[in-house]
């Protein structure tokens, strides 16, 4: 069996240099003027205190123009009497893949309706990765996610851990906390007369 | 022997067994709700239905109690019993409230399973379901959730017919059915009433213990043996697994802890029930662990109390060692091997009964409340602890010592896993690992021995007592 000469494949979209290119060292400073122009401009702009620098100072600066479906921080939402909608059935915190949410359930047999409720409700921001599918798998719309993201730069990993209040207590500007829908005709809690 | 053939396999049953028993024999899966192997067969749920061909086509009828019969061809997959199954599975969840997200048998629940398996739609019914009481009280263990109940009666018959407290009882008829207690509390008296939360096929009889605490996924069983008595039940250890243990600050204290026990069936000893003290484990686990070794009470490294430890033993006359019956098999071999021509061994209960504790019935429990007194026995003999006047050296290993039977002037080694008051007193004291955190086994009364494994890594300033008696020895002349 004969074996087949190597022949290099040529592809549509070859490189092409011409003789300035392969001469190296006047493309190479071309690019070193560009970098380096952005970069003195952008420093000019910040030591003047001039707006319009192309880096934001975070934390000290954040961007205003996040888009609408950016997912940023967690929103828990509420019921009408401002009890957390969350029943801590654990489906954000199994789906989770950073494993970020950690969930402490509480019972309480005189709420006959929601029996199951977060005593603690943390997550960790180090380590979220804003995926955002604790927002899909939840079944009761608790747990939404704002389009600001949190402000939360720390020297203490600690510190990273926002807790069922932060979550509940923190409304963005634009609420997406919206109120829960009506539940559907014929559905009535146990215990509610007809 | 009757011959009978199960979805084309040819099968031989033995005389007298029903087409469930001859099928799980045969590893053939049939569904089923209320029937269990060591409980009577009240056929009620109707989900074990299978097809029996006859002259006039297939006709349907339920698994758990047909009589096998010779040259019988059974089918549990055909389009008729499918369809059976399919129905019988929309009649069950009817009233069933379907609140899986917030219960606790979600993960390991027969009817989430089937539903999946064999129904996998939504229900047929159009009117309101029956609300019933959502938590009842059934003992100061367990709660009941009558919406969730399917009437299978598992709970029931086994107050009948394994425990006799006759504890539980059905009331109402038809779909307003409830699992009710007796009146004179039998079932809150029921040494082994935690049973039914394992028998239970849906989430209506819940732990109180053990409510809300984790979704059954979080958790995994690690094969252990209860040290409660001296029957050693083959149990299962559920904990967190290494992926979803817990780090937010302040949720749970840091050490790892036993979330629930469940019985491992066993035959040999247990078979598929455990009692309520072995349930509570935890409790025993969870004491408050002592993790430094001490001379007289002052702290040192585990080098320095082995130094001091030896040299006690070489300056010896007359040492005496009382080993404890919570040891395993293979650390009380180690003792003997290493240290047991040295020193002259009695064996000791570790554990004495508690006050309201059942001492003995005719189930599971025993009088003697530790696993392996059998095994230190087999291995030192069988004398009361008389500790003699001229020991001039007594190494205590475990707890449940009276301090008071030590000859004054003698010295004293103490291994112990738990923190208590005669850590400090000891000459030399070792903290040593608990049960779960080494792996080993203990014989029971009857001479059957099963083994445990470790769930918990130890703390790093903790010995292992089979590694700990070598390293006594080995400067010692009565060693090795």
């Amino acid at each position: 069996m004969s074996r087949k000469p190597f022949v290099r494949k040529q592809y549509w979209n070859e490189p092409e240099m011409g003789l300035w290119e392969r001469a190296y060292l006047p493309e190479i400073l071309r690019g070193l003027l560009i970098t380096g122009g952005v970069f003195l401009r952008n420093m000019g702009k910040w030591i003047t205190g001039r707006k319009g620098a192309l880096t934001t100072y975070y934390p000290e600066e954040t961007r205003w123009d996040y888009a609408a479906g950016n997912r940023g921080k967690h929103v828990l939402t509420r019921r009408p009497d401002g009890s957390p909608q969350c029943i801590a059935c654990n489906m954000c915190a199994t789906v989770c893949p950073a494993k970020v949410i950690e969930i402490e359930a509480g019972f309480d047999p005189a709420d006959a309706a929601h029996p199951k409720y977060p005593v603690k409700f943390e997550i960790d921001y180090s380590r979220c990765v804003f995926c955002g599918l604790c927002v899909e798998a939840c079944p009761e719309d608790a747990i939404r996610m704002a389009k600001e993201v949190p402000h939360l730069p720390s020297g203490d990993r600690w510190a990273m851990w926002l807790g069922r209040e932060e979550l509940l207590a923190w409304q963005p500007q634009s609420d997406v906390a919206k109120p829960y829908p009506p539940a559907p005709a014929g559905r009535r809690a146990p215990g509610e007369s007809a | 022997m009757p011959r009978l053939t199960i979805d084309g396999r040819e099968i031989e049953a033995a005389a007298g067994q029903t087409v469930m028993e001859a099928a799980k024999d045969a590893g053939i899966f049939i569904p089923y709700f209320c029937w269990h192997p060591q409980l009577s067969v009240p056929g009620n749920c109707r989900i074990c239905v299978v097809g029996v061909e006859d002259k006039g086509g297939e006709w349907v009828d339920i698994a758990c109690n047909m009589p096998v019969s010779e040259g019988m061809v059974v089918y549990t997959n055909s389009e008729k019993v499918k369809a059976r199954r399919k129905a019988t599975l929309q009649f069950i969840t009817l009233n069933h409230p379907v609140d899986c997200g917030i219960c606790d048998k979600a993960g390991e629940c027969t009817l989430q399973d089937y539903h999946y398996e064999y129904n996998g739609e939504r229900s047929v019914s159009v009117d309101a379901k029956n609300h019933e009481t959502k938590h009842y009280d059934l003992s100061d263990r367990i709660v009941l959730d009558n919406e969730r109940c399917i009437q299978c009666t598992r709970c029931v018959r086994f107050t009948r017919e394994i425990t006799g407290s006759a504890g539980l009882a059905m009331g109402n008829r038809a779909d307003h059915s409830l699992v009710r207690p007796s009146e004179d509390g039998a079932f809150g008296r029921d040494a082994y009433s935690d049973n039914v939360i394992d028998i239970c096929p849906v989430g209506a009889l819940l732990s109180k213990a053990f409510l809300h605490k984790a979704r059954v996924w979080y958790l995994k069983p690690t094969a252990s043996v209860c040290p409660g008595c001296a029957r050693g039940c083959s149990v299962n250890l559920w904990h967190r697994k290494a992926e979803w243990r817990l780090r937010a600050p302040g949720m749970r204290a840091a050490h790892e802890s036993i979330d629930r026990v469940t019985p491992l069936e066993n035959p040999a000893v247990n078979g598929p029930w455990i009692c309520n003290k072995g349930r509570d484990l935890a409790r025993v686990f969870d004491r408050a662990r002592a993790e430094v070794a001490m001379l007289k009470g002052r702290p040192t490294d585990l080098e320095g109390a082995l130094a001091n430890a030896r040299a006690l033993l070489a300056a010896a006359k007359r040492p005496v060692a009382v080993v404890s019956s919570w040891g395993s098999n293979e650390e009380l071999a180690a003792f003997r091997d290493a240290l047991g021509a040295r020193f002259d061994a009695y064996v000791k209960a570790d554990h004495e009964p508690q006050p309201g504790e059942v001492l003995e019935d005719s189930l599971l429990i025993r009088a003697d409340k530790n696993p392996n007194t059998a095994g230190a026995r087999a291995l030192f003999g069988e004398r009361p602890l008389a500790i003699p006047r001229e020991a001039d050296l007594v190494l205590v290993w475990g707890e449940g010592f009276d301090f008071g039977l030590v000859p004054a002037g003698a010295k004293t080694i103490l291994l112990n896993a738990w923190l208590a008051p005669e850590n400090g007193h000891a000459d030399v004291f070792f903290p040593v690992s608990a049960q779960t955190e080494r792996s080993g086994t203990y014989t029971n009364f009857a001479g059957v021995t099963s083994a445990f494994s470790a769930c918990f890594p130890k703390a790093a300033g903790v010995a292992d007592a089979q590694a700990l008696f070598p390293l006594l020895a080995r400067a010692d002349g009565g060693g090795e």
